[in-house]
Protein backbone atom coordinates (compact mmCIF):
# COMPACT_ATOMS: atom_id res chain seq x y z
CA UNK A 1 0.00 0.00 0.00
CA UNK A 2 0.96 3.41 -0.56
CA UNK A 3 0.84 5.54 1.63
CA UNK A 4 1.86 8.94 -0.23
CA UNK A 5 2.01 10.32 -3.90
CA UNK A 6 3.56 13.40 -5.41
CA UNK A 7 2.36 14.88 -8.44
CA UNK A 8 3.42 17.03 -10.95
CA UNK A 9 0.73 20.06 -11.84
CA UNK A 10 2.11 21.99 -15.24
CA UNK A 11 0.06 24.38 -16.47
CA UNK A 12 -0.13 24.60 -20.78
CA UNK A 13 1.80 27.54 -22.33
CA UNK A 14 -1.48 28.49 -23.56
CA UNK A 15 -3.40 29.10 -20.31
CA UNK A 16 -3.45 32.67 -18.52
CA UNK A 17 -3.76 30.63 -14.82
CA UNK A 18 -0.12 31.47 -13.21
CA UNK A 19 1.43 29.20 -10.85
CA UNK A 20 0.86 31.37 -8.14
CA UNK A 21 -3.03 31.49 -9.06
CA UNK A 22 -2.77 27.22 -8.97
CA UNK A 23 -1.38 27.11 -5.80
CA UNK A 24 -3.76 29.73 -4.43
CA UNK A 25 -6.65 27.69 -5.57
CA UNK A 26 -4.94 24.51 -4.10
CA UNK A 27 -4.36 25.45 -0.64
CA UNK A 28 -8.45 27.40 -0.82
CA UNK A 29 -9.84 23.45 -1.46
CA UNK A 30 -8.37 23.39 2.43
CA UNK A 31 -7.13 19.72 2.31
CA UNK A 32 -4.62 17.52 4.21
CA UNK A 33 -1.66 17.84 1.47
CA UNK A 34 1.89 19.90 1.06
CA UNK A 35 1.79 22.30 -1.64
CA UNK A 36 4.74 23.68 -3.43
CA UNK A 37 4.15 26.30 -6.49
CA UNK A 38 6.98 25.94 -9.14
CA UNK A 39 8.05 27.62 -12.43
CA UNK A 40 5.82 25.08 -14.43
CA UNK A 41 2.76 25.13 -11.90
CA UNK A 42 2.92 23.00 -8.70
CA UNK A 43 3.73 19.86 -7.15
CA UNK A 44 1.29 18.18 -4.66
CA UNK A 45 1.64 15.33 -1.87
CA UNK A 46 -0.88 13.61 -0.16
CA UNK A 47 -2.41 10.27 0.72
CA UNK A 48 -3.60 9.32 -3.25
CA UNK A 49 -6.96 9.65 -2.57
CA UNK A 50 -6.70 13.35 -1.82
CA UNK A 51 -4.17 13.89 -4.34
CA UNK A 52 -6.63 12.42 -7.23
CA UNK A 53 -9.43 14.82 -5.35
CA UNK A 54 -6.97 17.42 -5.88
CA UNK A 55 -5.65 16.82 -9.46
CA UNK A 56 -9.24 16.23 -10.59
CA UNK A 57 -10.13 19.71 -9.59
CA UNK A 58 -7.03 21.30 -10.77
CA UNK A 59 -7.90 19.80 -14.15
CA UNK A 60 -11.22 21.55 -14.01
CA UNK A 61 -9.55 24.91 -13.07
CA UNK A 62 -8.46 25.33 -16.48
CA UNK A 63 -10.41 23.00 -18.97
CA UNK A 64 -7.37 20.98 -20.83
CA UNK A 65 -5.16 23.36 -19.99
CA UNK A 66 -3.46 21.79 -16.47
CA UNK A 67 -1.90 18.45 -16.98
CA UNK A 68 -0.49 15.90 -14.02
CA UNK A 69 1.85 13.32 -13.57
CA UNK A 70 3.88 11.22 -10.64
CA UNK A 71 7.14 11.95 -9.27
CA UNK A 72 8.66 9.57 -7.58
CA UNK A 73 11.08 11.65 -5.12
CA UNK A 74 8.93 13.46 -2.45
CA UNK A 75 8.71 17.48 -2.38
CA UNK A 76 12.35 18.54 -0.89
CA UNK A 77 13.98 15.69 -0.98
CA UNK A 78 17.51 16.74 -1.27
CA UNK A 79 18.94 14.52 -4.02
CA UNK A 80 16.37 16.64 -6.11
CA UNK A 81 15.41 19.96 -5.14
CA UNK A 82 17.30 22.79 -6.16
CA UNK A 83 17.37 24.49 -3.10
CA UNK A 84 19.55 21.69 -2.07
CA UNK A 85 21.79 22.20 -5.20
CA UNK A 86 20.03 18.69 -5.89
CA UNK A 87 20.46 17.47 -9.33
CA UNK A 88 17.18 17.57 -11.54
CA UNK A 89 17.83 15.26 -14.56
CA UNK A 90 14.07 15.15 -15.54
CA UNK A 91 13.21 18.39 -16.10
CA UNK A 92 14.60 18.72 -19.64
CA UNK A 93 12.00 16.14 -20.79
CA UNK A 94 9.35 18.20 -18.54
CA UNK A 95 10.54 21.14 -20.92
CA UNK A 96 10.32 19.42 -23.98
CA UNK A 97 6.45 18.20 -23.16
CA UNK A 98 5.24 21.76 -21.93
CA UNK A 99 5.93 23.20 -25.23
CA UNK A 100 3.80 21.04 -27.12
CA UNK A 101 1.22 20.75 -24.62
CA UNK A 102 -0.71 23.67 -26.62
CA UNK A 103 -1.29 20.94 -28.86
CA UNK A 104 -1.76 18.70 -27.02
CA UNK A 105 -4.75 20.40 -26.11
CA UNK A 106 -5.85 20.67 -28.98
CA UNK A 107 -6.50 17.46 -29.29
CA UNK A 108 -8.65 17.13 -26.33
CA UNK A 109 -10.53 19.88 -27.37
CA UNK A 110 -11.44 17.77 -30.29
CA UNK A 111 -12.45 14.77 -28.01
CA UNK A 112 -14.73 17.39 -26.41
CA UNK A 113 -16.83 18.10 -29.45
CA UNK A 114 -17.31 14.26 -30.19
CA UNK A 115 -14.79 14.34 -33.45
CA UNK A 116 -13.15 10.93 -34.52
CA UNK A 117 -10.21 10.13 -36.21
CA UNK A 118 -9.77 11.10 -39.27
CA UNK A 119 -8.59 8.82 -42.54
CA UNK A 120 -5.55 7.99 -43.17
CA UNK A 121 -3.99 9.55 -45.97
CA UNK A 122 -4.09 8.03 -49.43
CA UNK A 123 -0.80 5.99 -49.99
CA UNK A 124 0.83 8.06 -53.17
CA UNK A 125 3.86 5.52 -53.93
CA UNK A 126 3.77 4.84 -57.67
CA UNK A 127 1.96 1.77 -58.90
CA UNK A 128 4.65 -1.18 -59.68
CA UNK A 129 2.87 -1.58 -63.43
CA UNK A 130 3.74 2.42 -63.79
CA UNK A 131 6.88 2.07 -62.22
CA UNK A 132 7.93 -0.68 -65.12
CA UNK A 133 6.72 1.48 -68.03
CA UNK A 134 8.95 4.65 -66.43
CA UNK A 135 12.27 2.39 -66.25
CA UNK A 136 11.11 1.15 -70.07
CA UNK A 137 11.00 4.48 -71.50
CA UNK A 138 14.18 5.68 -69.38
CA UNK A 139 16.09 2.79 -70.45
CA UNK A 140 14.76 2.82 -74.52
CA UNK B 1 -7.21 -1.31 -17.18
CA UNK B 2 -3.40 -0.72 -16.31
CA UNK B 3 -1.89 0.67 -19.51
CA UNK B 4 1.96 0.66 -19.38
CA UNK B 5 3.34 3.65 -21.46
CA UNK B 6 6.66 4.17 -23.75
CA UNK B 7 8.15 6.96 -23.29
CA UNK B 8 8.07 5.36 -19.08
CA UNK B 9 7.88 9.05 -18.08
CA UNK B 10 6.02 10.58 -20.36
CA UNK B 11 3.97 13.62 -18.72
CA UNK B 12 1.87 13.65 -21.94
CA UNK B 13 0.79 9.71 -21.92
CA UNK B 14 1.05 9.52 -18.36
CA UNK B 15 -1.71 12.34 -18.25
CA UNK B 16 -4.10 11.47 -21.13
CA UNK B 17 -4.42 7.70 -20.29
CA UNK B 18 -5.13 8.91 -16.56
CA UNK B 19 -8.03 11.49 -18.33
CA UNK B 20 -9.56 8.90 -20.25
CA UNK B 21 -10.23 6.44 -16.84
CA UNK B 22 -7.22 4.04 -17.22
CA UNK B 23 -4.20 3.61 -14.73
CA UNK B 24 -0.86 4.74 -16.36
CA UNK B 25 1.90 2.33 -15.54
CA UNK B 26 5.30 4.55 -15.26
CA UNK B 27 8.16 4.87 -14.25
CA UNK B 28 7.89 7.21 -11.41
CA UNK B 29 5.43 4.75 -9.39
CA UNK B 30 8.96 2.43 -9.19
CA UNK B 31 11.11 5.36 -8.29
CA UNK B 32 8.78 6.36 -5.42
CA UNK B 33 8.91 2.27 -4.28
CA UNK B 34 12.74 2.63 -4.32
CA UNK B 35 13.21 6.06 -2.68
CA UNK B 36 10.71 4.92 -0.24
CA UNK B 37 11.43 0.81 0.93
CA UNK B 38 15.52 0.79 -0.08
CA UNK B 39 17.93 2.25 0.91
CA UNK B 40 19.94 3.14 -2.27
CA UNK B 41 21.47 6.36 -3.18
CA UNK B 42 19.95 7.51 -5.83
CA UNK B 43 17.13 5.34 -8.19
CA UNK B 44 17.09 5.21 -10.77
CA UNK B 45 20.92 5.51 -11.66
CA UNK B 46 21.15 3.29 -8.68
CA UNK B 47 19.96 -0.12 -8.73
CA UNK B 48 20.12 -3.45 -6.06
CA UNK B 49 21.98 -6.14 -7.48
CA UNK B 50 18.55 -8.03 -7.61
CA UNK B 51 17.67 -5.51 -10.38
CA UNK B 52 20.38 -6.43 -12.69
CA UNK B 53 20.44 -9.74 -12.51
CA UNK B 54 16.57 -9.80 -13.29
CA UNK B 55 17.41 -7.87 -16.25
CA UNK B 56 18.71 -11.20 -17.53
CA UNK B 57 15.46 -12.85 -18.00
CA UNK B 58 15.63 -10.38 -21.40
CA UNK B 59 18.91 -10.21 -22.34
CA UNK B 60 22.00 -11.70 -21.97
CA UNK B 61 25.03 -11.48 -20.48
CA UNK B 62 26.78 -9.79 -23.01
CA UNK B 63 24.39 -6.89 -23.14
CA UNK B 64 25.57 -4.70 -21.13
CA UNK B 65 24.61 -3.34 -17.43
CA UNK B 66 22.36 -0.24 -18.11
CA UNK B 67 20.24 -2.27 -20.39
CA UNK B 68 19.70 -5.16 -18.24
CA UNK B 69 19.02 -2.57 -15.26
CA UNK B 70 16.88 -0.73 -17.22
CA UNK B 71 14.91 -4.00 -18.67
CA UNK B 72 14.89 -5.14 -14.81
CA UNK B 73 13.57 -2.08 -13.86
CA UNK B 74 10.89 -1.61 -16.21
CA UNK B 75 9.93 -5.70 -16.49
CA UNK B 76 7.68 -5.33 -13.09
CA UNK B 77 5.93 -2.59 -15.03
CA UNK B 78 5.22 -4.06 -18.59
CA UNK B 79 4.41 -7.67 -16.46
CA UNK B 80 1.57 -6.53 -14.97
CA UNK B 81 0.22 -4.25 -18.14
CA UNK B 82 -2.92 -5.19 -19.63
CA UNK B 83 -2.06 -2.49 -22.80
CA UNK B 84 1.03 -0.80 -24.23
CA UNK B 85 1.13 2.58 -26.12
CA UNK B 86 4.12 3.72 -27.45
CA UNK B 87 5.31 7.04 -28.85
CA UNK B 88 8.13 6.60 -31.06
CA UNK B 89 10.67 9.25 -32.07
CA UNK B 90 10.39 11.53 -28.51
CA UNK B 91 12.82 14.08 -28.94
CA UNK B 92 13.20 14.31 -25.12
CA UNK B 93 14.04 10.48 -25.02
CA UNK B 94 17.44 11.14 -23.45
CA UNK B 95 18.43 11.55 -19.99
CA UNK B 96 17.31 8.67 -17.67
CA UNK B 97 15.88 6.98 -20.34
CA UNK B 98 18.26 7.77 -22.98
CA UNK B 99 19.29 4.26 -24.06
CA UNK B 100 18.14 4.18 -27.74
CA UNK B 101 18.73 0.23 -27.56
CA UNK B 102 16.79 -0.68 -24.25
CA UNK B 103 14.20 1.15 -26.03
CA UNK B 104 14.40 -1.00 -29.04
CA UNK B 105 14.57 -4.21 -27.03
CA UNK B 106 11.85 -2.82 -24.88
CA UNK B 107 9.48 -1.89 -28.12
CA UNK B 108 10.26 -5.55 -28.77
CA UNK B 109 8.92 -7.00 -25.77
CA UNK B 110 6.50 -5.24 -25.92
CA UNK B 111 5.17 -6.35 -29.16
CA UNK B 112 6.02 -10.22 -28.46
CA UNK B 113 3.41 -9.92 -25.65
CA UNK B 114 0.07 -10.12 -27.89
CA UNK B 115 -1.51 -7.50 -25.39
CA UNK B 116 -3.50 -4.54 -26.88
CA UNK B 117 -0.93 -2.07 -28.48
CA UNK B 118 -0.67 1.80 -29.73
CA UNK B 119 1.90 2.79 -31.59
CA UNK B 120 2.18 6.42 -32.43
CA UNK B 121 4.87 9.15 -33.31
CA UNK B 122 5.34 12.11 -31.14
CA UNK B 123 3.46 14.93 -32.78
CA UNK B 124 5.19 17.70 -34.64
CA UNK B 125 2.80 19.44 -35.42
CA UNK B 126 -0.91 20.81 -34.44
CA UNK B 127 -2.64 18.70 -36.49
CA UNK B 128 -0.41 15.31 -35.52
CA UNK B 129 -1.36 15.85 -32.11
CA UNK B 130 -5.22 15.97 -33.03
CA UNK B 131 -4.78 13.13 -34.35
CA UNK B 132 -2.41 11.25 -31.87
CA UNK B 133 -5.11 12.25 -28.60
CA UNK B 134 -8.06 11.24 -30.94
CA UNK B 135 -6.02 7.72 -31.70
CA UNK B 136 -5.35 7.27 -27.76
CA UNK B 137 -8.80 8.03 -26.54
CA UNK B 138 -10.28 5.50 -29.71
CA UNK B 139 -7.73 3.32 -27.90
CA UNK B 140 -8.17 3.48 -24.45
CA UNK B 141 -12.14 3.54 -24.77
CA UNK B 142 -11.96 0.30 -26.70
CA UNK B 143 -9.99 -1.76 -24.07
CA UNK B 144 -12.35 -4.02 -21.34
Amino acid sequence: MIERETRLLVISPTSDITPDQLTRFLHAMDLPITIKETCYGAMVEGDPDTIHRVVDGARALDHNKIFSKRRGYPIGDTRRCRAHHGSRPGFTQLEAEWHDLGRIELGLDCCDRGESVPEPTVDHRVPINRLREIIKEVTE
Amino acid sequence: MKVFIVPPNSLILFDLVERFGHEPLSTMQLIQEMVDNLEIDSPPLNVTPDDVKRGLKYAGIEVPSGIRGRLAVWSELFEQADATIIMEDAPYAFGCVGCHRTNLILNYLLRQRGMPLLELRYPLDDEEAMTMVLQVKGFLGGLK
